[in-house]
């Protein structure tokens, strides 16, 4: 498979604050690569070098084979973070505009089709919903056809129906065959889209990695949570591991077929609880604790595989 | 061919925009009108009289243009850059074949479209005050065209140096004020100290008030000062130009 991107050891600084440091990712023609992090992680600046607006200080970017400044602007799309385009134009208006800037546009109403925005065409973006402007966002990123698409925290500030919409957006832009580069600070956005994941920390690569792989090795076993006044030497009837926490106890790896057995247990003993909460596993969980190693150790863990590469 | 359709899509957007920012149309209308109104109806110019309005009401037609070519594409390119930055559009642009000179270049059409406009009017309400004195003259047209794309330019440079809107209208006025009277506009050069004379010169104003008088009121060829003005329209242009951020 092709490669859409290849960045190797880039650093950029500004002034005494890092952006990011010695970060190398890969993402393939077709994938959809997610960039995952707090505000501040320094996705943003990673995301303005990769698309050529900002020069790294170090390393070394190609995209699609050559620098990101001498790529032909058609093959990639950019919705920039919290962009917001000419309020006082409407969706069909927008997209005409920035037709107009390349030399071989989508046809517009193809792209309203594509996002939905077929019906809401002639209102006036300032007056859109917040699901609708991003969809009228994304649909600017897109008429240019591009091969490559960045979206950087495309969700953020919208209502929970319009990042679902969106979502299914991204989904289908990429079963087309677009390489999607997508920036977000929500985890559960990552795992539900992404084919790959890669975990930056103030600026440092934690891990990379498909979010299922990655849950499976950091994110631990699932567990039951047990909201009780109770500690864990109390609980002596239990044929299982214990673990203290905040608002009662944690009972680690356990599968949906114990749940039974342990309840029984639970109510053999007279044991009183509020709430039963079993959870598997997120990337949020990979996350904190990767994020945690690394703020301990000063060191991100080994990687997967080679560069962080799915198989 | 496809810079220029860049160029016109770039303009047509932004022209849209102009015309549907209500406030935005009224004040670039009405701010050389109350100009027109306080300095030609309350002060009213009195040739007989040995003060500042002593000439005839001709004799300050570069004045009144001059407030129109200087602080509308001033604050209006230095606003829009603001907006663009707060808005993430230059980073987006920086992705799209559109260069930054093209992006000045379509915004400085858009504000030549309507400082002749605003001229238009301008002149028509000073040839009523003036009872038809005023003589119209074609070559009206570069000076005020070139006096566009110069500030049009330096609106650029400020809206890059400056880092909010509100920070580009009083950048604007810190130039735009001292500019206006130190220009051989309302003011002139015998009024002045006589070490400060030599810096009117270097005012690209300057060139733009005499050219403009010279056709509307002294009838003496302008061509010197077209070429001067010409000059500053390039250069200014193109650190302009320069000046548009990437992001």
């Amino acid at each position: 498979m092709a490669t859409a991107i290849r960045a190797e050891g880039i650093s950029k600084c500004y002034e005494d604050t890092v952006a990011f440091d010695d970060v190398s990712i890969e993402v393939d023609s077709g994938e959809v690569f997610s960039l995952v992090g707090p505000n501040g992680a320094g996705k943003t600046t990673l995301v303005r070098a990769l698309t050529g607006t900002t020069a790294p200080d170090s390393g070394t970017i190609s995209v699609f084979g050559k620098s990101p400044t001498n790529v032909e602007s058609g093959r990639i799309g950019l919705l920039p973070q919290s962009f917001t385009p000419p309020e006082r134009l409407t969706a069909r208006e927008l997209l005409g505009y920035y037709r107009g800037l390349y030399d071989d546009p989508r046809d517009v109403d193809d792209v309203l089709a594509d996002v939905g925005m077929h019906s809401a065409d002639e209102t006036w973006y300032t007056n859109l919903s917040g699901g609708q402007q991003r969809r009228v966002c994304v649909a600017i990123a897109l008429i240019n056809d591009p091969e490559l698409l960045f979206l950087d925290e495309p969700t953020t500030g919208i209502d929970p129906a319009g990042r679902q919409s969106l979502w299914s957006l991204i989904d289908n832009l990429a079963a087309a065959g677009t390489t999607v580069f997508l920036t977000t600070h929500y985890m559960e956005e990552a795992q539900a889209l992404a084919d790959r994941v890669a975990l930056l920390d103030a600026g440092t690569l934690v891990e990379v990695g498909p979010p299922t792989a990655l849950i499976e090795s950091y994110g631990g076993g699932t567990h039951l949570l047990v909201e009780t006044e109770l500690s864990p030497e109390q609980l002596t009837g239990l044929d299982v591991a214990v673990e203290p926490t905040d608002d009662g106890v944690r009972i680690p790896d356990v599968a949906t077929a114990d749940i039974g057995r342990i309840v029984q247990q639970l109510d053999a003993q007279g044991v009183t609880y509020d709430t039963l909460t079993w959870t598997e596993p997120s990337l949020e969980d990979v996350y904190l604790r990767l994020t945690d190693t690394v703020n301990r150790n000063g060191t991100p863990k080994e990687p997967l595989a080679t560069g962080g590469r799915s198989e | 061919m496809t810079r220029t359709r860049r160029v016109a899509a770039e303009a047509s957007a932004a022209w849209r925009t102009f015309l549907r920012r209500r406030t935005a149309v009224f004040f670039t209308f009405g701010f050389p009108l109350i100009l027109v109104g306080i300095f030609g109806v309350v002060v009213q110019a009195n040739p007989t009289s040995s003060g500042l309005f002593s000439h005839p009401t001709s004799f300050y037609v570069p004045g009144y243009l001059a407030v129109i070519v200087l602080f509308t594409p001033l604050t209006r390119i230095g606003s829009s850059i603001a907006r663009h930055r707060e808005g993430n559009r230059f980073q987006k642009l920086s992705t799209t074949p559109a260069s930054r000179g093209e992006w000045l270049a379509a915004h400085t059409l858009v504000n030549i479209g309507i400082i002749l406009l605003a001229s238009a009017v301008v002149l028509g309400v000073l040839e009523l005050l003036a009872g038809g004195a005023i003589r119209l003259s074609l070559s009206l047209l570069p000076f005020i065209i070139l006096a566009v794309v110069v500030f049009c330019g330096l609106g650029a440079i400020l809206g890059r140096i400056t880092d909010s809107q509100d920070g580009v209208v009083a950048a604007s006025n810190a130039v735009a004020l001292p500019l206006v009277f130190l220009s051989e506009t309302f003011v002139m050069p015998e009024r002045l100290p006589a070490w400060f004379r030599p810096a009117i010169n270097l005012s690209p104003l300057t060139y733009f008030a005499r050219g403009v008088r010279k056709a509307t009121y002294l009838d003496q060829p302008v061509w010197p000062d077209l070429l001067v003005l010409t000059m500053f329209a390039v250069l200014v242009f193109a650190a302009g130009a320069s000046a548009v951020p990437q992001e």
